[in-house]
């Protein structure tokens, strides 16, 4: 990555909508130099994507929760559901944002919005049907801080 | 409680949460409307603060940081505002919140490696007021999935973006 990369991506983090012509004219180069790095970097996975920012308390979710999940270990779980099938049904969920695999306390960890406590409660019902399941636990919030937005966005 | 959207920036919405620099007129096209309904309606869904702007995502690897992990906090209830005062200063840790539940105050920082997370660690251990820290290290994919937000339903009185 050299300077030009780099003021690539300072400018498409603020605003990911910033036309290549108005990158390519800030530095003294054509469009196409642009468009070029900008592939470049998303081949090399750099650049992971690009999304619109939104507000959750402005479409309905007043709270976020993160869950930490136990699963059973593969003595007791004799249909041997592993971390990664239950980690795919996680992410497919409504309302769960962030899921990854973790070392430590849990074994799996989800972040998700919610609309309020009844719908909290719905989805830990739902993260807790899922098979091989053991255990959870939740932490939930409703300030929604604002992040910078650089690798996650929450 | 929230906003109300309408089919269009509804439409918007999806399209830019997959790309954010998906084309307005193809937008315009699926929704059958002009390209500059779909502009102004992106103007205004930024207003009235739905969104709050698009970003590139990035891979916090590639800059470096191999490590990232998340830290349940133990602490009395009269210093926590003090604890997120003093995360929010550190230059690794990304979010915190005070939090109900399991922990009094939920982090996440990304760092370069595990010698790196351990002195995250005990900077925040380091706290007088801190009682108790759980880190979890997040491996293999973290995945992102903005678009699992179930968006309001459709309405059709003054919605965002009518005049």
């Amino acid at each position: 990555m050299d300077n030009t990369d780099l003021f690539i991506i300072e400018t498409l983090t603020k605003d990911a909508r910033t036309s290549f012509r108005q990158i390519a004219s800030a530095l003294n180069v054509s469009p196409d130099t642009i468009i070029d790095r900008y592939n470049a970097l998303q081949e090399k996975g750099i650049i992971r994507g690009s999304t619109i920012v939104l507000n959750p308390k402005e479409i309905g979710y007043g709270s976020m929760a993160v869950f930490m999940i136990d699963i059973s270990p593969v003595k007791e779980n004799k249909n041997r559901f592993d971390s990664s099938l239950i980690l795919e049904t996680l992410i497919k969920m409504r309302n769960i944002i962030v899921a990854s695999k973790t070392v430590g306390d849990h074994d799996l960890l989800a972040i998700g919005v919610a609309k309020d406590f009844r719908h909290l409660f719905a989805i830990r019902n739902e993260i807790a049907a899922i098979p091989g399941v053991k255990d959870m636990e939740v932490s939930f919030w409703t300030e929604i801080t604002k992040l910078s937005p650089k690798y996650f966005v929450i | 409680m929230g906003a109300k959207l309408d089919e269009i920036a509804i439409a918007i919405i999806r399209a830019l949460q997959k790309d954010a620099r998906a084309s307005f007129a193809a937008i315009a096209k699926s929704c059958n409307v002009s390209v500059d309904t779909i502009s102004k309606r992106f103007k205004k869904i930024e207003k009235t603060g739905v969104a709050r702007g698009t970003t590139v995502l990035l891979n916090p690897k590639s800059f470096g940081y191999d490590c990232v992990a998340s830290f349940g906090i133990q602490a009395d209830f009269s210093h926590i505002e003090e604890i997120l005062h003093f995360l929010k200063k550190m230059p690794h840790i990304v979010f915190s919140t005070q939090t109900m539940g399991r922990h009094s105050i939920f982090a996440l920082a990304i760092v370069k490696d595990v010698a790196n997370l351990n002195q995250v660690r005990e900077t925040i251990k380091g706290h007088p007021m801190v009682r108790e820290i759980i880190t979890s290290i997040w491996v293999n994919e973290i995945l992102l999935c903005p678009e699992n937000f179930d968006l309001p339903q459709p309405s059709g009185d003054n919605p965002i973006g009518q005049h």
